[in-house]
């Protein structure tokens, strides 16, 4: 076998830096057009057996159209997919992919709620009738799936619909698991995983590639492409423009060919630290508890703060950002800066605290609206008159906030669902704006979105916070804890673990604090 | 006795299965005489026919996609004046050439629906409503009067084969087939599909397949049914064609089927026509008055919904992390 060389990152990846091993998967030329939009132009890269090759892109490069022809989902237009020197035949099913060994693990949670884990986990490996796999054998393999990506797995025959989101994720990553598959493509897969669950996945990963499989990873993390691509795909409009080793890239460098831009040097960076002026309090806490055996909470958001919600997802974080917007049953108050108890999402509103969901698509959208609309639904009373209602007011409006933002916006009639989902998130971040409030609490807001999209939220916050609102972020990436927030709240099991103020922010501190250990050093 | 009560909660028929014993036994209080064993073949032979629509009803149901299927009343009417106006006359009326062709007969047309409803992309209710009205049209043309005509195993099954009531092996039919499906892959892909169909096309089901097979099933039960119909009433009438069709759909979703798929079950279907079909013969025992029949009739079947869906324990808990 080959020697691995000392003194490497502490990855197992490159099995034989010599000479390239035959590739595992070949991708020529690919394109696919939707109608008048041509989604993937001419993708062309290859796949190595051992090696993880990260797909980076902006939000609308073509990555998610790659891997549903990939997956045998859209079938392409031009070009050809060589599996191990078999060119795979142009019109296929996900079933023919997955036979070839393709197996695919996508961005959206695809899982059939009121089926049992077990089902979910050896969905469609059934024939029409035909049962290929014995119920013990499934079984069996399903719990040994879970137990590799989860400290706790859920029950087999518990209904998929009532576990966590990070869960149900991890069923579809079990899925792809139990078919063994020889090329695993993970697109933003890890997006909808608590810490603890993807840091298993990423031993699964090297366990694949270090059996002679390889890893498709798309994500638009850049800590985690750090920590696993051996190598990177780069594309643009629909073009794959450079593949870069590992050693060879850097965040600057990524930002620079996704973009076709040479400005944008700043990386994940956001503006520099700004002195801000903490206010009044707006909104505090009196004795919460999350639950009956947590610790409670007493804490005070003031004016000018952003301040980060952190933690494994289930400890209380999210808990924690419903509870300030009203929708908390348990014991404790929360109390607006006048003194008022908020109870109510409604009455929260009312006191100018507005929320904006995780699940863009299920609790933010109105898929089957146009732009206009869903922008102006709760505030469509600033543009009354005598009752009725003054679009073109609206679309003034609209055009501003479109303005400030930067979104990319063809007409106010068109359809939401045909913006990208940064500009999606930003027009939902424009219909709370729209209300005025003092209290901006966002769930998650830019999961799925891309990196110049999330630089423009960013600066959109701090401008924010200088105005004197008090914005509470909960956010999965710890980055932009450490970059952005002037405080962070880190919980665990409940309760608030550890208050971290911005001088003291840092990655290692903030993981340790996730797993309640002590210290952590950074730098 | 909680975990008795939980089980019944729990699945999809439970409740309507318990809310149609309680109606049986009201109908026996009200008329002692309902329990009158020689009164059960008659009794039942009249439930069949709508029993089996409802049956029919629902596998397009659990495909999900907004799957419907309002063809089922016309298709089983069709059925019923094949067996009666066209093979009896020619001297086809052999159960062992009748049968297989009424099952063909439903069978086709249930797939022809299918193929419409996931290869054509139609909405299935226009699809299927096209449908409702060829069949219709055809009916009309076969018999355009109504006409009779019997044969001895006909009469049988209106009655009683040997000690067992004819309609009770026509109904006991397409349970045992979807029992035999449950032994097989079909029935977990069909439930899959309906309950997400993009995650089960991304992991491999063949989604086209399974639906027209739903369809296809759909349109089999309909021609049980029309042998039913065609048993108890023994004449074609072409004007029977819609009474069973929102009747059936109603059945389906009182016996606790999802009308938005993926959720439900056959015996639940039998259920909820049971308890349409026993309210309206209590209603009969009480006799109530003919104006106020329809009215009586619509209440305590909003009631029964309302009961059920109080009762039933919840779908969906909302997976949100504490």
């Amino acid at each position: 076998m080959s020697e691995t060389p000392p003194a490497l990152a502490p990855s197992p990846a490159a099995p034989s830096q010599a000479q390239p091993a035959r590739p595992i998967l070949t991708v020529r030329e690919l394109a696919k057009a939707f109608g008048p939009t041509r989604a993937l132009r001419s993708c062309s890269f290859e796949l190595r057996p051992g090696e993880v090759h990260a797909i980076v892109g902006e939000n609308g490069s073509g990555k998610s159209t790659l891997v549903k022809i990939l997956a045998g989902v859209h079938h392409p237009d031009e070009g050809e997919v060589t599996i191990a020197d078999r060119v795979e035949v142009r019109r296929r099913s996900p079933r023919q992919a997955q036979n070839a060994g393709l197996v695919t693990v996508f961005q959206e949670v695809l899982v059939v709620g009121p089926q049992s884990v077990l089902d979910n986990i050896w969905l469609g490996t059934d024939g029409l009738f035909a049962v290929p796999i014995s119920a013990d054998d499934k079984r069996q393999r399903a719990q040994e799936a879970l137990a590799e990506l989860l400290v706790s797995p859920p029950s087999l025959d518990a209904p998929v619909e009532l576990l966590s989101l990070s869960d149900r994720q991890a069923c579809c990553i079990a899925r792809a698991l139990v078919r063994n598959p020889r090329v695993l493509i993970l697109d933003e897969s890890t997006s909808a995983l608590d810490v603890a669950t993807r840091d298993r996945l990423f031993a699964v990963v090297r366990r694949l590639c270090a059996g002679g499989g390889a890893v498709i990873f798309i994500s638009h993390r850049m800590d985690e492409i750090e920590e696993l691509a051996d190598r990177i795909t780069v594309l643009r409009s629909g073009e794959s423009v450079a593949t870069l080793k590992r050693g060879e890239s850097n965040a600057d460098l990524l930002v620079r060919h996704m973009t076709g831009e040479d400005h944008l040097t700043a990386g994940v960076e956001v503006l520099p630290p700004k002195a801000r002026l903490r206010g009044d309090v707006l909104l505090r806490t009196e004795a919460l508890k999350l639950h009956p055996t947590a610790e409670p909470i007493d804490i005070a958001l003031r004016a000018g703060e952003l301040i980060g919600l952190a933690g494994l997802e289930g400890h209380g974080a999210d808990a924690f950002l419903q509870a300030l917007r009203g929708a908390h049953s348990g014991q404790g108050r929360v109390l607006t800066g006048s003194g008022d108890r908020l109870t109510s999402p409604a009455q929260a509103v009312a006191a100018g605290v507005v929320y904006v969901p995780r699940d863009r698509r299920r609790e933010s959208l109105f898929p089957t609206l146009p732009v206009l609309e869903n922008f102006s639904l709760p505030t469509l009373r600033l543009d009354r008159n005598w009752g009725l209602v003054r679009w073109r007011a609206t679309r003034t409006r609209l055009s501003r906030y479109a303005e400030q933002l930067a979104v990319r916006l063809a007409s106010p009639t068109q359809l939401i669902t045909a913006l990208s989902g940064g500009n999606q998130q930003k027009i939902i971040l424009a219909r709370w704006l729209a209300a005025g409030p003092r209290v901006l609490l966002l769930n998650d807001p830019t999961r799925g979105v891309d990196l110049n999209a999330k630089r423009d939220l960013y600066r959109l916050l701090e401008q924010l916070a200088t105005e004197g609102v008090a914005v509470v972020m909960l956010s999965t990436e710890v980055d932009e804890h450490v970059e952005l927030m002037d405080r962070v709240l880190v919980f665990r099991e409940g309760s608030i673990s550890s208050v971290l103020e911005r001088e003291q922010l840092g990655r290692a501190r903030l993981i340790s604090a996730f797993f309640g250990a002590p210290g952590g050093q950074d730098e | 006795m909680s975990r008795a009560l939980d089980s019944v909660r729990t699945r999809p028929y439970g409740i309507a299965l318990a809310m149609a014993l309680g109606l049986l036994i009201a109908n026996v209080v009200a008329r002692s005489s309902f329990a009158t064993l020689s009164s059960w073949p008659a009794t039942l032979a009249t439930f069949a026919p709508f029993a089996l629509a409802a049956m029919a009803s629902t596998p397009a149901i659990i495909s999900g996609g907004g799957g419907i299927d309002i063809s089922i009343g016309p298709l089983l009417n069709l059925v019923n004046i094949v067996i009666v106006a066209v093979l009896i006359p020619h001297g086809l009326g052999s159960p062992w050439v009748a049968i297989p062709i009424a099952l063909a007969l439903g069978a086709a047309v249930g797939a022809v629906n299918g193929v419409l409803v996931t290869v054509f992309r139609y909405q299935s209710v226009l699809a299927t409503l096209c449908t409702l009205f060829v069949l219709e049209g055809v009916s009309l043309k076969v018999v355009p009067q109504p006409t009779s005509g019997s044969a001895a195993w006909l009469t049988h099954l209106g009655a009683k084969i040997g000690p067992v009531p004819g309609a009770l092996i026509l109904i006991a039919a397409p349970l045992l087939v979807w029992i035999g499906l449950g032994r097989t892959a079909y029935l977990r892909s069909l439930f899959s599909v309906g309950g997400d169909d993009t995650a089960s096309f991304s992991a491999g089901v063949n989604v086209t397949a399974v639906r027209i097979l739903a369809f296809t099933i759909g349109g089999t039960f309909a021609g049980i049914a029309g042998i039913a119909l065609a048993a108890v009433t023994q004449t074609a009438d072409a004007t029977q064609a819609l009474q069973y069709t929102l009747p059936a759909l109603a059945a389906v979703a009182i016996g606790g089927t999802s009308l938005l798929g993926g959720r439900g079950s056959l015996l639940g279907s039998v259920a909820g026509a049971a308890i349409m079909f026993l309210i309206q013969t209590l209603l009969d025992s009480l006799t109530v008055s003919d104006l106020w029949l329809q009215v009586v009739y619509g209440a305590l079947l909003l009631l029964a919904i309302v009961l059920g869906s109080v009762l039933s324990a919840p779908h969906r808990t909302r997976a949100e992390p504490i």
